[in-house]
Formats: structure tokens, C-alpha cells, sequence
């Protein structure tokens, strides 16, 4: 249960919400670098943050994120042209350039400079691995670039994907940190799955559908470990890092690459999932990059030419009661990535946290409200920056790891949830 | 797969104005036994026994271990709090006692990291889920969010 007051402080993320005021601390995916493939591309609208704004790629290769709406009439540049280094408004000819800056008003005289005096809200766009990221804050305090490990490997070594998700960020996230579903809405894809299947560890999930838990400090976030038992005297741990405020990674299986997600607030009431794969040590072969386009591991299906999935909302996620009955998914939805989104949005578009009864093993879920919620005030009452913003906090890893039922998972883990460049992950 | 005909009963259903509808029947308050392992852990107990809560009850191990069984009675869940010198014979007790009658465990270990290593140690295998953490308030922030 969290009390509505709270719900709202971590849920509402526009412009002058507390809530919102935090997001603006971090870089933040804003697109996949292919949705602007070359100069002179044609532009894209960007909700996020519940800012609309407009996306471009100019003459000379350098990314633009404006405000959507030309400052003559308001008219949407989605509508402009992208040329000559700016996008011009197909209203009036009104033209800016990748700052904002308006550098031609073409119903003025040749020798005004009134245009000199109108700017759009500008914000950064910089290409870091497969996505480009923004920062929505002030730029006196804008943070060193992203360093998390699957956007500083090689390009073959990682793919990037995003979908649309229906409902608020929070209730997204909280998935991702919560593992005690997957040996139940998931179960089906560890015997199954491309990305998944053949693991040792997916035995001793399927094995142990009781897992123990444990949240451990981290200074981005946290640590989740989730504890299985194993062979004698031993446990299976899977160990998920959140940093925040809203970047996961899922613990790996076996010889596959790693995969997390970031999730990113539209508005309110809609998500960007962004989600990666990625191996530390390797390319990915071409089986697998097919796999992750065809919606396989914690990717989506996209509808072409879209980001939002084939088993969206409107099609009651292409129920499929007769696979739910063969047991080949628990749930009748495929794929893990919109078993996650039908559940997280039949929960409404801001879940009521007020109405929930949480039990203990969902204490991961509490943990990462409360800090962000500390984290909230202290921006808000202090001024102070929070976990997650310093690059440092985004060089850990996840971890799947069998250790003497004595050890601490924190302690004899260290190493392994430590990014090692060139060194492979600890997986199982 | 049969399509939905109405909007009211398929997916789209799902929206802000609906959903202030939901789950309106009344939810009880948990009833969780909160025991302090160790001194430290009793003093941040007695601060957080303080605040208002539903069926809440606060102890120490030592105040508990005489009425173990009927205070576990009507019990269904038990929040182990403990700091570095957490007292694991109370907690092997303490669980024993709740997986015989299948009450949940749960435990916080407070203090700085590399201090409660030990204490963490010995909840281990009896708490089923266990939390590290330095902020006090992270008890009562588990109490409310379990209804306690």
C-alpha cells in the first residue's frame, strides 16, 4: 500500500511536478538512433516528460530536440522540412536551426534580424550506443553522458528495441524489479524461448517456485537478489540492479546476452520501454539478432512500421486461450515482453497504490518506491542530486551465480555485478 | 479467438475514470508481529511502535519468547528487525516457530553495509525475505506498505 499523496508525487512527471523535477536530473533515452538514420531524414515527434517536441538530423549530421510547435502560429514542424541545416515550418517558412535558434523569417526584409529573437525550447540529443539520449534539465547541472555497458560495446555485440507501453512508468518499472512473477507469468518462455532456453539456471527456477529474497543498498539504486536452492549446501542466486530512477537489468542465462530495459514516461499515462540485449565478451549472432526482432527474450513484435506491439490493448493482446491450455504460456499472451504490458495495463493507466495489499516477498517493490520518494523530497526540499545521475552508478551488471548457502550474495557477488570491460558476465 | 464486441468488456476497458471504481471492498489490516533482535534493533522498534498502525505489535525477542505461540496465533506475518549484533538463536526460533504454522518471515537488517554483514548472515536462512538498509524509516515504510 502507498498512500495516495505519495502515489502521486512519484507517478505525475510533467513540467513543475516533483516527480518530474527528478526525471530532468538524468540523461534519458529519447529515441533509437534509427528512427533518424541520416542527415536530412525526415523528423519525428518526441513525447517525453510530457513535453512535445520534435526531432531532426540536419545537413551536417547533428541531432535537434525542439519544442514541436513553431513560435509564428503554433503549428506543428512535424509538418516541416529538414534542410539546409534546420527544419523549416511548412506554414510560413519560419526556420530553426539544432539550438532552437530561428534563423530566417522569410516574410521579414532580407536585412532583419528580428528572427535573432525567437528560440525554441532546445534540449541535447547525442547518440550513445544504439539510442540517443536527452537531458530535459537545467543545463548549469547537466550530468557527464550515460556509461551503461550495453551502449559502450561494440555495435555487433548490441541491439536496441522500443515499444509503447499504455500506462504509467512506475507501475512498468515495478516489474522489472519484481521477480517473484517470472517462475509464473514467464514459465513458459524458460523452456521455450530462443534467448532463454537451455540455461542451467532456468532448472533450478522451474525447480524452486519459492524463492527468497534480498534487497541490498546500492549507490545508484539497488541490488535484488533472488535465492533458489540449488545443489546441496548451495543457492542459486539472480541478481537484478536497479539504478535509478527507472534503468534495469534482468539476470542472464547461460551463454545469452544480457538484456534490461529502460523505461521512460510519455506522460502520465504511457511508456517508452526502451530494451536492450547485449553480450560483453561477443557479437551477437545473426540467430539471435532474428530472434530479438521477432519479438523473442524481452523484446516486442511490433506492428511494421511502428513501436507498438502486435498484442497491444486493442486486440486484447491476441489472447490465445488454447496455448494457455497446452501450458506453452501461462497466460495466453505471447511473448515475455507483452505478458508484462497486459497485466501492468489492466491495472488502469495510474495503478491505485492506495487499494493494494503487498505481501513481504514484494519488498524490492517497496524499497525502490522509498527511495525514489526520498530522492523526490530531497531534490525538491534541498536541492540535492540524486542516486543514479553520477556515470559511475551505471557500471554494474547483473548476475546469475551458485554460491555456499553461507556467502552473502553482496559480498561474494561484488566482482561480478561490476562492469568489466572485455571480461564476460557471471551467468548460469 | 473470439473478438470483444463492447468496449466494456475487453482491454480498452482498462481507464482513469473506471479504475477509480476498483477494489472498493474493505481490506483488513495486517497482522504482522514485529520482533527487535537485538538492543539497537528494540530502540528503532520502540520509535516506530510509536506511530499509528492497525494490528501491529511490537516486541522484543526476549519479551516475545515466553508467549511465542500465542502471539504467533492470529499472527500472518513476522518482521524481524536487527543491527549488527542481531541475536540469530532468536531468529532461528522465531522462524521455526513460523514455518510450523506458515506465517511469512520477513527481516531488516539496519545499519551500514560492511557492519552488518554477520547479522545479514544469520537472518539469511530465516527470513524469507531479507532487507540491508541504512534508513530507519525503511520499517515503517515495509509496516505501511504490508497494511500492518
Amino acid at each position: 500500500m502507498l498512500k495516495t499523496e505519495v502515489n502521486e508525487l512519484l507517478t505525475r512527471i510533467g513540467p513543475g511536478t516533483p516527480g518530474g523535477a527528478l526525471f530532468r536530473q538524468y540523461w534519458v533515452p529519447a529515441l533509437l538512433a534509427e528512427e533518424l538514420p541520416e542527415n536530412d531524414c525526415p523528423p519525428v515527434r518526441v513525447k517525453i516528460l510530457s513535453e512535445r517536441l520534435i526531432a531532426f538530423r540536419d545537413s551536417e549530421g547533428r541531432y535537434g530536440l525542439l519544442d514541436e510547435f513553431c513560435a509564428h502560429r503554433g503549428a506543428s514542424l512535424w509538418f516541416g522540412r529538414v534542410e539546409e541545416c534546420g527544419i523549416r515550418c511548412a506554414y510560413h517558412g519560419w526556420k530553426y536551426d539544432v539550438t532552437g535558434q530561428c534563423v530566417e523569417v522569410p516574410s521579414e526584409p532580407e536585412n532583419s534580424n528580428f528572427c535573432s529573437k525567437v528560440r525554441l525550447t532546445a534540449y541535447p540529443l547525442v547518440k550513445v550506443g544504439d539510442i540517443l539520449w536527452t537531458y530535459l534539465g537545467d543545463p548549469a547541472t547537466r550530468p557527464p553522458l550515460p556509461e551503461f555497458e550495453f551502449c559502450h560495446v561494440p555495435s555487433d555485440q548490441t541491439f536496441a528495441s522500443k515499444r509503447w507501453q499504455e500506462s504509467n512508468w512506475l507501475q512498468a518499472l515495478e516489474g522489472g524489479i519484481d521477480s517473484s512473477h517470472v517462475s509464473w507469468l514467464h514459465s513458459g518462455g524458460l523452456k521455450s524461448d530462443p534467448l532463454f532456453k537451455g540455461a542451467k539456471g532456468n532448472q533450478y527456477n522451474l525447480n524452486d517456485l519459492r524463492p527468497f529474497f534480498e534487497v541490498a543498498e546500492a549507490d545508484g539504486g539497488l541490488f535484488v537478489g533472488a535465492r533458489r536452492n540449488a545443489e546441496d549446501g548451495m543457492y542459486y542466486w539472480r541478481i537484478t540492479p536497479w539504478v535509478m530512477p527507472s534503468f534495469t537489468i534482468v539476470p542472464p542465462r547461460g551463454d545469452h546476452p544480457v538484456h534490461g530495459h529502460f523505461w521512460v514516461p510519455i506522460d502520465d499515462e504511457n511508456t517508452w520501454v526502451y530494451t536492450f540485449d547485449f553480450h560483453p565478451v561477443r557479437p551477437l549472432t545473426e540467430t539471435e539478432v532474428q530472434a530479438m526482432k521477432d519479438g523473442h527474450g524481452v523484446h516486442s513484435r511490433n506492428i511494421p512500421g511502428t513501436y507498438r506491439p502486435m498484442e497491444n490493448k486493442d486486440v486484447d493482446y491476441l489472447m490465445d486461450r488454447d496455448a494457455q491450455r497446452r501450458g506453452e504460456t501461462f497466460s495466453g499472451i505471447r511473448g515475455i515482453a507483452q505478458q508484462d504490458a497486459s497485466l501492468q495495463e489492466s491495472m488502469g493507466p495510474i495503478v491505485d497504490r492506495s487499494k493494494e495489499r503487498l505481501v513481504s516477498s514484494d519488498t524490492g517493490i517497496i524499497k525502490a518506491r522509498q527511495k525514489l520518494r526520498k530522492a523526490v523530497e530531497a531534490l525538491r526540499d534541498e536541492g540535492t542530486t540524486p542516486p543514479g545521475v553520477d556515470p559511475a552508478h551505471h557500471r554494474v551488471r547483473s548476475a546469475a551465480i551458485v554460491l555456499p548457502q553461507e556467502e552473502s550474495f553482496i559480498d561474494s557477488a561484488r566482482e561480478a555485478v561490476a562492469v568489466q570491460p572485455g571480461v564476460a558476465h557471471t551467468t548460469v | 479467438m473470439a473478438a470483444p464486441i463492447l468496449s466494456s468488456s475487453c482491454a480498452r476497458a482498462a481507464t482513469a475514470a473506471e479504475a477509480r471504481f476498483r477494489i472498493d471492498a474493505e481490506i483488513g489490516p495486517r497482522r504482522a508481529l514485529v520482533v527487535a533482535l537485538d538492543d539497537g534493533a528494540a530502540a528503532i522498534v520502540d520509535r516506530v511502535a510509536e506511530r499509528p498502525w492497525g494490528a501491529a505489535r511490537f516486541f522484543t525477542a526476549a519479551a516475545v519468547a515466553p508467549r511465542l505461540a500465542e502471539e504467533l496465533d492470529d499472527a500472518d506475518v513476522a518482521i524481524m528487525v536487527g543491527t549488527a549484533g542481531a541475536d540469530a538463536d532468536a531468529a532461528a526460533s522465531l522462524a521455526a516457530a513460523c514455518f510450523e504454522r506458515g506465517i511469512m518471515t520477513a527481516g531488516l537488517i539496519l545499519g551500514e553495509r560492511h557492519a552488518v554483514g554477520d547479522a545479514v548472515a544469520a537472518l539469511r536462512p530465516y527470513a524469507r525475505n531479507l532487507m540491508a538498509t541504512e534508513d530507519e524509516d525503511d520499517v515503517a515504510a515495509v509496516l505501511t506498505a504490508l497494511r500492518a
